[in-house]
């Protein structure tokens, strides 16, 4: 099949981005959606023409590098999947598809359709982790912890840092990845100590990362590649009211 | 050029990078270099499960994991290194645990555990359920925990830092010499101790599960130094990779109940393995499913075979692996609770490179002469645990065992030593390389250069090799190394060259396709995931050693041969 792709092309941070039309033929059903970038950006180099840089890595929706929105959703139209497990059987022939960075002011467009999404590791920084002592090895399953608990842990734990939560979200909020971050250790002894100390660091860090809040709107949990569910978010105001 | 001093540095920022910077003190000046953000690692990727022999659900000994990780490496693996993981294991894991990482639990709140490939008790009697594991995400949870360690001990991390050269000067290491990617600067790390930790080489297969980071950097970047790689002629194929992409299906689906199928609907492993079946160790089970299509038995006649999930039930599939059911509806748009999956091998592990003691301390010779100051952990070592034939969970194991054992290491030896002064030519090499890819003007382009690679070394050097076909590949991979004296790139910028860092890693990955080549020509025998047509047998008179290949300009390599630390366990047949 042939696409039309409106792709943003910007070289560097401070410079202003554009969209520029490619039109890619001999696509295949079973292509990914990175697959047929390649193939777009091996025909550019062939041109001498400097190829459109993206994220990824994994190509199988565990690493969370990947990002793009694709006319207009983050990791594009299907659910529960990143943009690089897309395939193009998604699309019909002839289609224009318009490609996009995440738009946040906290993620820098850092060349074309990559962006620098530090902005999560100054949030981790401030609490997301659980200071162990250093000392003797303990007993054996010295920790039991009920299963539904671990569970609800590792759902939330399941996020990729992708930053798709924030991408969809009008207000830009970072609350999805915050609230499942603070919700897997809610969940576990091992995180009791530290509890209230976490809640408020991280969300103080969200803040002045300056993503911004919560209205509400679904967004993120509609566009979450791993399906986090948006009862992390109030589970979040929760503990954070609890403390404050 | 910037300089930056360091008392360790760390060099990749997966499971074994991170596992090495948790055991290091608070005292000492760290930093991580990683040509990705940190937890975009490949570490992230691994499904299955990490194995200890905690016994959580039925009998279980450390001594049971250590012979099956011995019988596993088809002999090759060395007996106190593997003695030491596997004692190691049940502590890593209650570490792993207070750390936060959230392991999935039975019903009275213990760590869950499931059986996995050539993981036994009693002495290899039958399945043992040792691995321990988060759903099918094993990998990232350990990831992304490591990582948050390490952002608590506020680690220096210089993300998006290309590493393209070790420093080294008298049989010690002082540095590496890194590329920033956002300006193309060249950095130098100056230090007491380097720890390499920067994974495998799938990348110079056509078809893998490992991500197109994984291109063999460190391995290379020490070879090119002189120091020799260990056993690489054993690279492992898993044996259910999605056909066509190699996407991995984890073993852990055969470890629940899944079953491989032939065309005529056979469970076809019990022919080979009769008292294991589908749960054999992954090159048994590779080699099979070769065998089966060799025989007409693939589906349609096709090169792939069905992993058939079907009976297992909806429920379980969703609850236990819902990463792999993902997989199969994304990709192939089928439905694994009512259709079988169709899958094939693919190139999944080095079990070679670059050689290390249980400390992790990089050994230059086969007397076991130590690099100072240089160590490696993870899927760039070779310890040797695997041996021949990795198991599967033992990778983890490894990097979090071997990691942690090369931070503790490289901390003591950075507590007692002085910063040496950096050779007058340090950083040459790379510089060199860099300008010659900029000013070459009319050649191949990287990518025209690695897709031939790739399928070269996938006909002629993957699950069953012969003579004939590695000297034909031995030649063309050599004219694909002229070619690449001429690679040119359309990007000539400093800032986010990507072309630049890809004709940087094509470079290592022709470095360590050479010594996989080189060293599979060489072993003329079959051990482990080594299968040679023209030599089927193992042959322990001669073979049971391992080489250690060190780079010659502008020749073939050259081996020398290592003794294989034996003694606990007798070397005997391996079956199954």
């Amino acid at each position: 099949m042939q696409l039309t792709l409106k792709i943003w092309r910007q070289s560097s941070a401070e410079s202003t981005g554009f969209f520029e039309k490619y039109i890619v033929d001999n696509v295949t059903a079973d292509m990914s959606f990175f697959e047929m970038l390649d193939m777009l950006n091996n025909d550019l180099i062939k041109q001498n023409k400097s190829p459109i840089v993206f994220d990824h890595d994994c190509r199988e929706g565990i690493c969370g590098t990947c990002g793009l929105v694709i006319n207009g959703r983050a990791h594009g139209p299907l659910k529960g999947v990143t943009a690089c497990q897309l395939h193009m059987r998604t699309f019909k022939n002839g289609e224009t598809l318009t490609v996009e960075p995440w738009r946040a002011k906290s993620f820098k467009v850092i060349k074309d359709l990559a962006v620098d999404r530090q902005a999560f590791d100054k949030i981790m920084e401030a609490g997301g982790y659980i200071s162990v002592k250093t000392g003797g090895a303990p007993d054996a399953n010295a920790m039991p912890i009920f299963k539904e608990n671990a569970d609800e842990a590792f759902d939330s734990a399941t996020c990729i840092g992708c930053g798709a939560c924030v991408a969809a979200c009008k207000n830009s909020s970072a609350m999805l990845f915050v609230g499942a971050k603070v919700n897997q250790y809610a969940q576990l002894p091992q995180g009791q100590v530290e509890h209230s100390k976490r809640v408020k660091n991280m969300v103080e860090a969200m803040d002045s990362a300056g993503f911004g809040n919560c209205t509400n709107t679904g967004a993120c949990e509609a566009e979450c590649p791993k399906e986090i569910s948006i009862s992390n978010i109030i589970k979040l105001n929760k503990e954070y009211l609890k403390f404050h | 050029m910037n300089k930056h001093q360091y008392d360790v540095i760390v060099i990749g920022a997966g499971g074994a990078g991170l596992s090495a910077v948790a055991a290091i003190p608070k005292g000492l000046k760290v930093a991580v270099l990683s040509k990705l953000f940190p937890f975009r690692s490949h570490t992230g990727a691994a499904q299955g499960g990490i194995s200890a022999a905690l016994g959580n659900l039925e009998e279980d000994n450390p001594l049971w994991h250590a012979y099956d990780t011995v019988k596993g490496s088809d002999y090759l693996g060395d007996q106190d290194a593997i003695i030491q993981m596997c004692n190691d294991a049940p502590d890593a894991i209650f570490d792993l645990e207070r750390k936060g990482l959230p392991f999935s639990r039975l019903g009275n709140g213990k760590i869950s555990q499931r059986p996995f490939g050539g993981h036994t008790k009693n002495w290899g009697e039958s399945p043992v359920r040792r691995a321990c594991h988060s759903a099918d995400r094993t990998g990232h949870m350990i990831l992304h925990t490591l990582y948050q360690q390490a952002l608590r001990r506020e680690t220096n991390f210089f993300d998006e830092f290309q590493v393209v050269e070790i420093i080294t000067k008298d049989n010690s290491c002082c540095g590496v010499v890194a590329v920033k990617l956002s300006t193309g600067e060249r950095h130098v790390f100056h230090s007491k101790s380097v720890i390499l930790a920067t994974g495998g080489y799938g990348r110079c297969f056509k078809v893998t599960s490992n991500a197109l980071s994984l291109t063999g950097d460190g391995m290379a970047i020490c070879y090119q130094k002189g120091i020799p790689l260990q056993d690489m002629e054993f690279v492992q194929f898993h044996p259910t990779g999605l056909h066509p992409l190699g996407i991995l299906i984890t073993e852990g689906a055969r470890g629940e109940g899944g079953i491989l199928v032939n065309s005529r609907g056979e469970r076809f492993m019990e022919r080979y393995a009769p008292s294991i079946k589908d749960l054999a160790p992954r090159d048994i089970v590779s080699r099979s499913i070769y065998e089966e299509i060799k025989a007409g038995r693939g589906i349609d006649a096709k090169d792939f075979v069905h992993l058939d999930l079907t009976h297992l039930g909806r429920k379980l599939l969703d609850e236990k692996l819902p990463d792999v059911t993902g997989f199969a509806r994304t990709y192939l748009n089928i439905e694994p609770a009512d259709e079988p999956i169709p899958v094939k091998p693919t190139t999944h592990y080095a079990m070679g490179g670059i050689p290390t003691d249980v400390d992790g301390r990089v050994i230059i010779d086969p007397d076991g002469s130590i690099m100072h100051g240089l160590y490696a952990s993870g899927e760039c070592a070779c310890v040797s645990v695997h041996g021949a034939n990795r198991l599967g969970t033992n990778s983890l194991l490894d990097l979090v065992v071997f990691g942690k054992r090369a931070g503790q290491h490289a901390s003591i030896y950075s507590e007692s030593s002085k910063l040496s002064e950096l050779p007058s030519d340090a950083g040459y090499d790379s510089e060199s390389f860099l300008q010659q890819v900029r000013s070459n003007t009319r050649g191949p382009k990287v990518y025209e250069i690695r897709e031939k690679m790739q399928e070269i070394m996938m006909d002629y050097c993957s699950v069953f090799r012969n003579e004939e076909g590695m000297k034909k590949c031995a030649s063309l991979l050599s004219e694909l190394r002229e070619d690449f004296q001429k690679v040119t790139i359309s990007d000539k910028s400093n800032f986010y060259n990507y072309e630049m860092m890809a004709a940087f890693e094509l470079s290592c990955m022709l470095d360590v396709s050479e010594a996989t080549l080189h060293g599979a020509m060489l072993r003329k025998e079959s051990r482990g995931a080594h299968s040679r047509e023209d030599y089927p047998d193992r042959n322990d008179q001669d073979w049971l050693k391992h080489t250690l290949c060190y780079q010659e300009k502008g020749n073939d390599p050259t081996f020398k041969f290592k003794n294989v630390n034996l003694g606990k366990f007798e070397v005997k047949a391996r079956v199954y």
